[in-house]
């Protein structure tokens, strides 16, 4: 039987509502997609871009930097290095950004799963939005799992670059058990946290204690006369 | 003496001043003193330049010597007004800059700071006698003066530059010839002529009068063109005209910073100057090619002096700029743009119409402030980091801010961009190119602004942008003195770009000087038939489109913020102090792949190849009076001249 999507509306005052709706729709509408392909399964995603698949008639199209980016796509095995420059990555993406892992890899390390040098589930150490399981996703999956991301963000469903804030400390635990107690980004998410007003009951915990130990700020250059 | 000084009127007071100047700047030991009166002097100078022209008209000098029977005069018009303008006010802010700190340091470096005063204050005022000669032997006079000053001013900075300065001069003395041959040439003929149409032999060599031996026919068409291509070289030269640009780059460039936005702001425009006046004040009717086709059999209008004119302009406009590009010193950059430059305000002034002639005379003004501006700052920056390598710096902009301002707003000016005053000349002369139906004109106009464009973003990307490098981590804002003048030439900028009708009407009086057509023009810009420009409209489109966004950037929601430039992409690397990202060397690689087989040297083998032809001579010539026996040579000579 088919299920029926049941939507959620808000609560709240009229008037933001709509601003919140038609902020939603749009931002359904355009999304600028960040391609980390760190595996095979990157090849399907040319048929997805050009005339035959056609991502662009969604509003779905490439993006070069993460400040510019919405979706972070990552296809594939990730290894221990490679995660520390998808972690940099993520952080560096301006709110609100969505992750989608492509292939079996990211879902649970697929055929790398007795591997030393990969990471198994992806969203051990960041919040990920859409899975896309398959060995590799023929380019009908990943256009259909564009489409429910879409929908899920013109329902405001798809919230799950608040967890990232919110569950700081599990994360960057996770991180810290592959990378070592050194581990540090220049971005400081916690300030972040505080600036935007995300901070949640995991926000804090022992291992952002470890981080404010070692870390190493990266202040902005401040303009001086 | 108070009657004396009553006797004298705006243009000797003028002339008074600036000897003074140059006297006091010569004679007074006391360093850091002479900064301030010098800027004083100049200040006064202006004040009178500014009451000569609020009072309009023509001023003639009492100073007429007499010089081998030929009467010498000086009477400065709206043209010559106008120029003097521009030249006293970049000395004055060349001069304030150099008053304070940057004075003290160049005088600590054991560098004679009153030698460069008085020699910018000697450029000044053999300027002003340039500007207000009034027949061509005391402006063949001033022209010597002048170009012996700038040369000294040039020569002042030693090595590189001494060499450069005698580059120079090598240039000026072999056009300064040119006009030599052309003035004896008219004066001797000129004698005999002059009982013939009943003019005083004395005052024979006044424009007007050569005007009047011109148009009376005392000498053929083809003479004629031959004297107006001698001048045109002789003061082309100066102006750094193709093919006889290849001096103008490295003097201006390597002479001490403030000299250099002074010479590089005004002094070729010398050159353009005495253009005009050879163009529209004697040879007239030849210019516009009327003379030609009636003279001449057969269709000669196709190629008029006016369009081999424009054509050299568009040559001087597209070259000099690619060559800019591919600079990698600030100064050398910003000195070759000063030469394509100059070829819009040809271009403009060839056209001859209201539009065009309007446009390339407003650009000598609007090329001065922000030609001064831009030196001034990269001079600020070399005062603090000690380099203009555009491969050395990157990231100022923290650590200079008001600096970058200056460039931002000069270099905005420099590429012809609204709502600074480059945009303002530049469109009247693509205005004046269309409405000619000059397409192809237009067509090389615009390319050299696109390549103004693209170099000048190479200039402020690789000083100010990007990644601050260690060392100039403690670097700090020049100081105040040094500032003034910057900032004002900011304000000038951008003040005659939001109404343009101040520049304009000392542009008019020039004009109509030399007898021009003026156009029509208000507050905020120009009327003309089929579109008008009106700058305070396009200031506010610009602005408010410029400022919706500032405001959403700024204010709506706060989430902008501020990070380090090693937070940065680079594929997912981690970015280090020691390991810059930042993208100056090789600039534009992916365009200069494109266009690199164009860079051919051309006009540098050019030059070599007269160097060598005239060393040959030369050798060959030294053969003759260097053999053993030469005086029976020379005896074999004198008896066949003799014989």
């Amino acid at each position: 039987m088919k299920e029926i999507k049941v939507e959620n509306r808000r609560e709240g005052n009229i008037l933001s509502r709509v601003f919140d709706e038609l902020n939603e729709f749009c931002r359904a509408r355009s999304l600028f997609i960040l391609h980390y392909c760190t595996g095979c399964g990157a090849i399907e995603l040319p048929p997805v871009m050009t005339s035959r698949f056609d991502m662009e008639r969604l509003g779905v199209q490439p993006m070069v930097t993460p400040r510019q980016a919405d979706i972070l796509l990552i296809t594939g095995y990730v290894s221990i290095k490679t995660l520390k420059r998808v972690m940099l990555t993520y952080e560096q993406m301006g709110s609100p950004k969505y992750v989608i892992g492509i292939c079996s890899c990211t879902v649970n390390g697929g055929m790398y799963w007795q591997s030393y040098a990969t990471a198994k589930k992806l969203d051990e150490y960041m919040p990920v939005d859409l899975y896309i399981a398959g060995c590799m996703p023929r380019p009908e999956a990943i256009i259909s799992g564009l489409r429910s991301l879409i929908r899920n963000i013109e329902l405001g469903e798809s919230n799950n670059w608040k967890k990232y804030y919110e569950n700081y400390d599990y994360y960057l635990g996770n991180q810290q058990k592959l990378f070592g107690d050194e581990w540090q980004t220049p971005v400081d998410v916690i300030g972040e946290a505080e600036h935007y007003g995300l901070v949640g009951e995991g926000t804090y915990g022992e291992h952002t204690e470890i981080l404010q130990r070692v870390q190493q700020p990266l202040k902005p250059l401040e303009m001086r006369l | 003496m108070s009657e004396f000084l009553f006797e004298l009127n705006m243009l000797d007071s003028l002339l008074l001043l600036s000897a003074v100047t140059v006297a006091i700047a010569i004679l007074c030991r006391v360093e850091y003193i002479s900064g301030g009166v010098v800027t004083l002097l100049y200040l006064a100078q202006l004040v009178v330049v500014g009451m000569m022209i609020s009072a309009g008209g023509v001023f003639s000098s009492h100073l007429t010597p007499q010089l081998f029977g030929y009467e010498l005069g000086w009477l400065l018009d709206g043209l010559g007004l106008y120029f003097t303008l521009i030249t006293v006010g970049s000395a004055l802010l060349a001069t304030l800059y150099m008053a304070g700190e940057w004075g003290r340091r160049y005088r600590e470096q054991g560098k004679s700071f009153r030698a460069l005063q008085s020699l910018l204050a000697l450029n000044v005022f053999t300027m002003q006698l340039l500007l207000a000669s009034s027949d061509l032997l005391s402006l063949f006079i001033s022209w010597e003066l002048a170009s012996w000053a700038a040369f000294a001013l040039m020569a002042l900075s030693g090595g590189k530059g001494l060499k450069a300065a005698l580059h120079y001069m090598i240039y000026a003395f072999s056009g300064a010839m040119l006009v030599f041959a052309v003035v004896a040439w008219i004066a001797t003929t000129a004698v005999t002529a002059a009982y013939q149409l009943d003019i005083n032999g004395a005052g024979i060599l006044q424009f007007s009068s050569v005007a009047e031996l011109m148009q009376q026919g005392i000498f053929t068409i083809p003479e004629q063109l031959l004297m107006l291509t001698l001048l045109l070289i002789g003061f082309g030269i100066k102006m750094g005209l193709l093919p006889f640009h290849l001096w103008q780059a490295p003097a201006y460039a390597l002479s001490i910073g403030p000299a250099g936005a002074f010479l590089g702001a005004i002094s070729s425009r010398l050159g353009l100057f005495a253009i005009i006046v050879v163009l529209f004040k004697i040879f007239g009717s030849i210019t516009d090619g009327s003379i030609l086709q009636s003279s001449f059999g057969f269709e000669f209008a196709s190629v008029t002096p006016k369009t081999l004119l424009a054509w050299i302009a568009v040559a001087t406009i597209i070259f000099p700029t690619f060559v800019a590009m591919r600079q990698n010193d600030a100064r050398h950059l910003l000195a070759w743009h000063g030469i394509g430059q100059g070829g819009y305000m040809l271009l403009g002034l060839v056209m001859m119409d209201s539009l065009g002639s309007a446009g390339g005379l407003l650009h000598v003004f609007n090329h001065a402030t922000y030609q001064a501006a831009l030196f001034l700052a990269v001079t600020s920056v070399i005062y603090r980091t000690g380099t203009a390598d555009l491969n050395r710096l990157g990231g100022l902009v923290v650590r200079m801010p008001l600096s970058f301002m200056t460039l931002l707003i000069g270099i905005i000016g420099l590429a012809g961009l609204p709502p600074m005053n480059g945009f303002v000349s530049k469109w009247l002369v693509y205005r004046s190119l269309l409405d000619q139906g000059e397409l192809l004109l237009f067509v090389g106009a615009v390319i050299g602004t696109l390549g103004t464009i693209l170099s000048v973003y190479k200039l402020i990307h690789n000083m100010f942008l990007g990644s601050l490098r260690k060392e100039h981590e403690e670097v700090r804002e020049v100081s105040w003195s040094m500032l003034t003048p910057m900032l004002i030439l900011s304000a000038l900028i951008l003040l005659t770009g939001l109404f343009p009708g101040i520049p304009l009407q000392w542009v008019a009086q020039g004009l109509s000087a030399v007898g021009l057509p003026v156009a029509e023009f208000n507050l905020g810009g120009v009327m003309a038939d089929g579109g008008s420009l009106d700058m305070v409209i396009v200031s506010m489109v610009l602005f408010s489109g410029f400022g919706v966004a500032a405001l959403i950037f700024y204010f709506v929601g706060g989430k902008s913020k501020r990070v380090n430039p090693l937070d940065n992409y680079a594929g997912g690397h981690f970015l280090y102090a020691s390991n810059r990202y930042h993208y100056s060397n090789n600039f534009y690689a992916g365009l200069m792949h494109l266009i690199k087989p164009w860079y051919k040297n051309t006009f540098q083998r050019l030059e070599r190849v007269v160097v060598t032809l005239l060393e040959l001579t030369a050798e060959s010539l030294s053969r003759l009076y260097m053999r053993p026996h030469s005086n029976q040579l020379a005896l074999i000579i004198v008896v066949l001249l003799l014989w």
